[in-house]
């Protein structure tokens, strides 16, 4: 699954790689259902990897401040639990009724499995990948308020 | 009009009724220093100020100064603290925000709703259920009650009035005496212009709430559900004409933005559906309108949502046009909530066909 | 540092975009700040400054990249946003932990009010605490720079910004027209390029604004 790379002027040197693979190749899931994300992580050197943080996690985005909420959320430390996570794993949840993805004019909600890696030189880099919750239509636009 | 319940119960991260108290004693506190304002204006006018024994009328100003500025700062941010803290009586913080907005007061938390049981980001509707209608199941509150509002600015008119009452009082009988205090008289303009807004303020609500009535709303469930199907009750009350009476549902997107000391708040509508508009409606003394509607929430509607900075709220909109009055807007909040949902009263509820 | 990937772009002139953590700081024709020479400067004032400018101007965002610079250099640092006077409790106790050459970097220093300002001021040189400030007015801590806007930081900034659909970019009339009608208050301006981009994304049919308190 190709990742669309937005953002990544920061990205440290070398530059991680994470692609995934979700479950459902259209990445639309029902609410209450089954979400199973295969990742895979390249260009990086194992050993320089201290921490990775997996998880699934709804935010806000548009012309509020952002808000966020996690739905899991896995940190793995220490060689033996990173040799089960690197370079690749998988997460597997079972997704909440609410709150789905929503396009909406000034609120828009969004799902997105993250997967965040954290260098023993103190940078780290989060690779995010967004899939849908439910199949709420987009808002068609503001409509006017007086009766 | 429901009375706060003082013995709550925690449920989860959340807490009820205590809040009751936390009101009650905010309210004190305000009318505390309401009731200082006027203590303090009375010592001063009854004898505070002795012509006889301050000097010179350009001495005595600073005098008339804390007879009006002290007392006047005192009644202005205890009755301001007392409205606010009467029109926040026994409404959940969900409710504060959609009356206030998010964002207007820079400590108040947005619509940050506490969630419905198992629900991430969708608002309880524990405060919208809790009234039983007369003809269907729940009445539904208003989202800004006026009786409340009303009283507030009627507390605050009357008390700003009576000080103002006792300075004039004070200051005409010095002009009969032939004592000309100009710094007390320059004062008392803009103190008189405060409560002559005050009063005229309370006196065009009463008159629009007793003129016009109340609105009620009737539901035969609660939370919605999409696709779902529901029996209203729009009651109307007051006496006269109406042009139009309408009802709407609607779905508002709110999200607000602090910087600095930039605070904004963005309301948008993005969905609007008129249930249904009457023409012509007249109201009896004693007999309210009535009409029964169904109103439907679409299969894909997005349902409530409420995080600290965000919302997508749904509310019923009750717009009408007396004839000989200003038009008025009523708005009910609702709670969809996403399909195949328990409430947060956990009982089963079922798609209606 | 963070590095990030896979986030899809939305519409560029939504908060996470446009929040001053994440846009640049440019000066009023829209060239990058020489955040060291600020710095410098700062350091030949006392070390204890306000940045000064209307609302939208940077400020904000000029304050966070000049703590950035800050710690970078090894200095410690405190940032404190102020709301209402009630703040003062966070505020001192940032001031404490910058005892003795750290900085405390405050947005909407205003808030605290004349007095309380004044107080804080005296108490932070006491302790030996540098305070760099955002402030609409000059005050009584020295000016360090006065935020201007001009449209040519609106272009420079919507530039920098990540790139959705190409056809829904704004060009320089929409530049023009945005920072007129927000006065000149820049971050208003890019909240009125997100209501267009919406517009546009959407289509003709969709009215643009919605009710702003």
């Amino acid at each position: 699954m190709n990742v669309a790379e937005a953002g990544a002027a920061a990205a440290p040197v070398p530059a991680p790689r994470v692609g995934v693979q979700f479950d459902r190749p259209d990445r639309r899931y029902a609410a209450e259902q089954e979400l199973a994300v295969r990742y895979d992580v390249a260009g990086i050197e194992p050993a320089a990897v201290r921490a990775l943080e997996r998880s699934v996690v709804w935010y806000t985005e548009g012309k509020g401040e952002e808000d966020l909420g996690v739905h899991r959320f896995e940190r793995l430390e220490g060689a033996a639990r990173l040799a089960e996570a690197l370079p690749g794993g998988t997460i597997a949840v079972r997704l909440p009724a609410s709150p789905l993805s929503y396009e909406g004019v000034v609120v828009k909600i969004r799902w997105c499995v993250r997967v965040r890696l954290f260098f023993a030189s103190g940078r780290d880099f989060v690779s995010e990948h967004v899939f849908d919750l439910g199949t709420v239509p987009p808002a068609r636009g503001a409509v006017e308020r007086t009766a | 009009m429901r009375l706060p319940r003082f013995l709550g119960k925690k449920r989860g991260n959340r807490r009820t009724g205590s809040q009751a108290w936390g009101s009650f004693g905010e309210a004190l506190f305000y009318a505390a220093l309401v009731a200082a304002g006027l203590a303090f204006a009375a010592l001063l006018c009854a004898g505070g100020v002795d012509a006889d024994t301050a000097g010179s009328p350009w001495a005595r100003w600073w005098l008339w100064l804390f007879t009006l500025l002290i007392p006047g700062a005192l009644l202005a941010f205890g009755g301001a603290g007392l409205a606010r803290s009467i029109r926040a009586w026994g409404k959940s913080e969900e409710r504060r925000a959609a009356a206030e907005g998010i964002g207007e007061l820079f400590d108040t938390p947005g619509p940050d709703a506490a969630p419905a049981a198992d629900l991430p980001g969708v608002p309880t509707c524990e405060d919208l259920v809790n009234s039983p209608g007369t003809i269907l199941r729940y009445r539904l509150p208003l989202e800004s009650p006026e009786g409340w509002t009303l009283l507030g600015i009627g507390l605050f008119a009357a008390l700003w009035n009576t000080v103002l009452a006792v300075l004039a009082v004070n200051a005409g009988v010095d002009l009969w005496s032939g004592r000309v205090e100009w710094v007390l008289l320059a004062l008392l303009v803009p103190f008189l212009a405060v409560g002559a807004g005050g009063a005229a303020v309370f006196v065009r609500r009463f008159v629009l709430a007793t003129a016009v009535g109340t609105t009620q709303l009737e539901i035969s469930d609660h939370p919605l559900l999409p696709g779902g199907r529901y029996d209203v009750l729009l009651a109307q009350g007051g006496a006269g004409a109406l042009e139009s009476l309408d009802l709407a549902l609607e779905m508002e997107e709110v999200a607000s933005f602090r910087q600095g000391t930039d605070t904004r708040t963005e309301r948008v509508v993005v969905w609007r559906e008129r249930v249904k508009e009457w023409k012509e409606v007249e109201i009896a003394p004693g007999v309210r309108f009535e009409a029964h509607v169904t109103i439907t929430i679409p299969d894909d509607a997005m349902h409530s949502f409420a995080t600290e900075h965000n919302a997508v709220r749904w509310r019923a909109v009750v717009c009408g046009r007396p004839e000989r009055w200003p038009a008025f807007e009523r708005v009910f909040p609702l709670v969809v909530c996403p399909g195949r949902i328990v409430s947060a009263a956990a009982r089963a509820v079922e798609v209606p066909a | 540092m963070t590095g990030t990937a896979g986030r899809p772009v939305g519409n560029p002139f939504s908060t996470r975009h446009v929040r001053p953590g994440a846009l640049p700081a440019l000066d009023s024709r829209g060239r990058p700040r020489d955040v060291a020479a600020l710095l410098a400067r700062l350091d030949a004032v006392g070390g204890s400054a306000a940045l000064v400018g209307t609302h939208g101007s940077g400020k904000t965002t000029l304050l966070l990249h000049l703590a950035a610079a800050l710690e970078a250099g090894g200095r410690r640092v405190e940032r404190v946003r102020l709301r209402t006077v009630a703040d003062w409790a966070p505020l001192a106790g940032a001031a404490w932990r910058c005892a003795r050459g750290g900085t405390v970097c405050i947005d909407s220093w205003e808030r605290l009010g004349r007095l309380p300002a004044l107080l804080v001021a005296w108490a932070a040189r006491r302790v030996g605490a540098r305070l760099l400030v955002t402030a609409h007015r000059p005050g009584p801590l020295p000016t360090l720079l006065e935020c201007a806007t001009s449209p040519a930081l609106v272009t420079a900034l919507v530039a920098r910004l990540p790139r959705g659909d190409a056809a829904l970019v704004p060009g320089a009339a929409d530049v023009d027209a945005v920072f007129r009608a927000a006065a000149g208050n820049v971050r208003e301006a890019l909240f009125l390029l997100y209501d267009r981009h919406e517009v546009r994304r959407r289509g003709p049919a969709a009215p643009a604004a919605g009710v702003r308190s």
